[in-house]
């Protein structure tokens, strides 16, 4: 291979890997606290970025104007979900993971239908920015330079929140040590229902980014899913660090494959580099040991 | 089983096997589907109700039993219940190494790893030549509603009698054991891959030999609907309707949705989608456990007043 | 003299630099009781995995009537007869407490309806007989210990490791429990029991006593050896423990 395009690729594939990074930033936030993997969290992606697309073609808004937006929007519909549904579910330990997962489950298709029913099933992007750089050898395409820089803005964004303010305090206390939590005066209850919004809006501000590169429809919310999560498996399920890398790695597999082979063998990668990991170190992935 | 419930299972199994023949064809397909999903639904329960691995992808092995059907028709020119039959053996001959990878993993990484396997052998199919690519495979065209039908009906009813038979049994009993704390299990002589393993396997047998049957029944394999994960959101909303991990979940919960589903699925997909997902969501908080834990309370309950009135 | 039934040779195991156990060596004979005393911490907990197969050492020979066994699977040591008891009581939530135990009971019995009568058999000898048909997840805390100690004897065990059996349990209930221990003994049946508090019913019990501390054993002796060990005495019975309130403190003063 051509050192040239060998850069190339792994420049698309970093700057890729920044939009997921965001994405599974979202869905660790939401573990941390609630020991939920939210199997919707891809929906919320692809709602935002079909929001965007639509407001795009109609209005000529900026994905940057419809981000705040869809985060505020997403963070409602976030709280709402947590105060209707997942508050509800029985907590006895046995059971707990199992009705949460089948729970956010069953609303990862309830969105699939309902962007259906409000987007149509048309596949749409947002071609903004459209340019790119050239940089040597090398071409930046703009939109992914931007989705980069806005994510990782974002992402510093909630660093910030959650190092700085009591909410953060709180969601971290309790993502360590819920009785702890519990016995400092925390509102668990509250900083769930915070955390699952935060995770949500998150989620929507990832999806404005994705569709700079991206061409989405209602049923690709579950490559996002998959992809959000090899992420956060490869980095290590609540580690932010490990998040980075983990994304890294994915963008990286997803823009070589994606010249190698073809978009859609692309999506898989994330979802084969995840069970190869499986394989090599299963014990570090199952985070639960016996002592 | 009570003598009274075999007669009536004798019964419903005897009209279910006559009538058919007299029906117009969209009844019949409606009952085609209806006993489809049942069979598909008794599959899901057994690793995801009584082993607890929630699985979002046994759709895998459908399009499995659907594909390697009409590879068995088109290329090997057998008899498209040999080719089922064969997706069958293929499904339970992937599902032995798979189960050993895959059942090491606990909770979201079990399901997730599945729901990609699927998504996974859904590119492979619409990239590889022998699968026919993005088009599919098309089976030379028939009358096959029949067959396929009692086909269909013959492995819902193997699958009745399997979750029958995994209710009353020891191996049944593990199973649910290694579902409540795998570890306490183990130290309690439990073999839990073996156990799990097996559990894996008879849910992989099961949509094999149907996605099979499928395959002849529609004429053609194509990639998006052999493996078509909202194939198992119908499973995991119907089992869990009629009652997760329980002997009759599948038949009350199929039965009650295939109707919806089979109305709603080609017209209108958006609404399809939001019922029956919106249906999990509201049924894990208003009915949890499902309806037939609720029946069985009340009959109980029944038997108890008529006990009391006797004395 | 005959081999020992269990014998711990040298065992260690670290998590993340931190030693719970350094270099254990323990044996238990047919029929003996031993307990091990020390502190939350001390390394009970991770002997116990360590011997019922549900944890590796870093090294070290775990040797069940002369046989190694510190590779095999927790299911195959289950088999051969060692059985045990968790810390913090883990029901099958959501069956019933009479097949909580036939479970157990089925690596002896060929037929379900066998190892349900077997079941039946095991929970009258504990007094939960009349709770059988109830899910085990409506159990009281001391009935949840009781049902973990039935789930253990149903595997007809050569040796049972009970860890805290006594935690969380009423003075009376304790010494129901120590008769219960003591009745193994006549039944042939070895136990080795983790223990933090009452040092009343250990001293009573035992055949032997170990001193766990920090991961590594301190004393190993009958108990009147162990009561008058100074290193014990330093470690367990010292009274700095007894002023600042933070550890355990062991009634030495009381034992009979």
């Amino acid at each position: 291979m051509h050192a040239a395009l060998f850069g190339q690729l792994t420049i698309d594939g970093l700057l890729v890997g920044g939009v997921y990074a965001l994405s599974a930033l979202g869905l660790n936030v939401i573990f941390g606290v609630m020991r939920i993997v939210n199997l919707a969290h891809g929906e919320f992606v692809i709602g935002a970025a079909l929001l965007a697309a639509v407001l795009f073609e109609r209005l000529h808004a900026s994905v940057l104007v419809v981000l705040p937006l869809a985060f505020v929007l997403a963070f409602g519909l976030g709280a709402l979900i947590q105060r209707a549904f997942l508050r509800r579910l029985p907590t006895d330990l046995a059971s707990a993971e199992a009705t949460s997962l089948l729970m956010t489950f069953g609303l990862s298709y309830f969105f699939v239908g309902a962007w259906l029913a409000f987007f149509s099933g048309n596949f749409r992007s947002v071609p903004y920015l459209t340019g790119a750089w050239t940089l040597g050898p090398f071409s930046i395409a703009q939109a992914r330079l931007l989705a980069f820089v806005a994510s990782g803005i974002v992402a510093a964004l909630l660093a910030m929140l959650l190092r700085y303010t009591a909410l953060g305090r709180a969601i971290r206390a309790t993502s360590q040590n819920l009785q702890g939590a519990l016995a400092c005066g925390v509102d668990v209850e509250r900083v769930r229902t915070l955390s699952f919004a935060l995770g949500t809006a998150i989620a929507a501000a990832s999806g404005c980014l994705l569709i700079l590169i991206f061409t989405v429809n209602p049923e690709t919310g579950a490559n996002v899913t998959l992809a959000s999560f090899a992420v956060i498996a490869l980095g290590g399920l609540g580690n932010y660090a490990g998040t980075l890398v983990g994304a890294a790695v994915i963008g990286l597999a997803i823009s070589f494959t994606g010249y190698f082979a073809t978009a859609q063998v692309a999506q898989a990668a994330p979802y084969v580099l995840f069970i190869l990991v499986l394989l090599l170190r299963p014990a570090g992935l199952l985070g639960k040991s016996g002592a | 089983m009570s003598g009274r419930a075999l007669v009536i299972s004798i019964i419903v199994v005897a009209v279910l096997a006559a009538v058919p023949p007299f029906l117009n064809g969209y009844a019949r397909s409606l009952l085609y589907i209806t006993v489809l999903y049942v069979a598909l639904a008794y599959a899901w329960n057994v690793i995801s109700g009584y082993a607890g691995y929630l699985s979002f992808g046994q759709v895998t092995f459908f399009g499995l039993g659907a594909y390697t059907t009409a590879i068995a028709v088109i290329r090997a020119h057998l008899p498209w219940w040999e080719g089922a039959l064969l997706g069958g053996l293929v499904s339970a001959a992937l599902a032995v190494p798979l189960g050993y990878l895959m059942l090491r993993l606990r909770g979201a990484f079990f399901a997730l790893g599945m729901l990609g396997m699927a998504q996974t052998l859904q590119v492979v199919a619409n990239s590889w030549q022998l699968t026919g690519g993005g088009s599919g495979l098309f089976l030379p065209p028939g009358s096959n509603a029949l067959p396929v039908y009692y086909w269909t009906l013959v492995i819902g009813l193997l699958g009745f009698a399997t979750t029958l038979f995994i209710d009353r049994s020891a191996f049944g009993l593990r199973l649910q054991a290694l579902r409540e704390d795998e570890q306490v299990a183990s130290t309690l002589g439990v073999h839990v891959t073996t156990t799990k393993v097996w559990a894996f396997v008879i849910s992989a047998i099961m949509p094999g030999l149907l996605g099979g049957g499928y395959a002849w029944y529609l004429t053609y394999v194509e990639p998006v609907s052999a493996f078509a994960t909202r194939i198992d959101l119908q499973a995991v909303a119907m089992t869990i309707l009629g009652g997760i991990g329980t002997l009759w979940g599948p038949l009350i919960g199929g039965v009650l949705m295939s109707q919806v589903s089979e109305i709603l699925a080609a017209q209108y997909p958006q609404a399809y989608l939001m019922i029956f997902g919106g249906l999990v969501v509201v049924l894990l908080v208003l009915l949890p456990r499902g309806i037939a834990p609720a029946i069985s309370a009340a009959l109980e309950r029944r038997r108890a007043r008529a006990a009391q009135v006797q004395r | 003299m005959s081999t020992p039934l269990l014998e711990v040779e040298n065992i260690r195991r670290a998590f993340g630099g931190v030693h719970a156990l350094d270099g254990v060596s323990l044996r238990v004979n047919q029929g003996e009781i031993l307990c091990i005393i020390g502190p939350n911490g001390a390394g009970k907990t991770t002997l116990f995995n360590i011997i019922s197969g549900v944890m590796r050492p870093s090294s070290g020979d775990v040797r069940f009537q002369g046989q190694s066994i510190v590779r095999w699977p927790p299911q195959r040591i289950a088999e051969a007869g060692i059985a045990r008891t968790y810390q913090i009581a883990r029901p099958f939530a959501r069956l019933c407490v009479r097949d909580n135990v036939a479970v157990a009971a089925l690596a002896r019995e060929r037929t379900l309806e066998r190892a349900r009568r077997a079941a039946q058999d095991v929970l009258e000898s504990v007094g939960l007989a009349s709770l059988a048909d109830r899910p085990a997840g409506s159990l009281t805390l001391t009935q949840r210990k009781r049902l973990e100690v039935a789930r253990a004897l149903a595997l007809r065990p050569k040796l049972l490791l009970l860890d805290e059996v006594m935690a969380g349990l009423t003075p009376t209930e304790i010494d129901a429990m120590a008769v219960f221990i003591e009745q193994l003994r006549e039944r042939g049946i070895a136990a080795i029991g983790g223990v933090e508090h009452v040092m009343r019913v250990v001293m009573r019990i035992s055949d032997r006593i170990a001193v766990l501390d920090f991961g590594k054993k301190i004393a190993d002796g009958t108990p009147v050896e162990i009561a008058d060990d100074p290193r014990v005495g330093e470690a367990y019975f010292g009274t700095q423990i007894d002023e600042t309130g933070a550890g355990p403190s062991f009634p030495l003063k009381g034992r009979p």
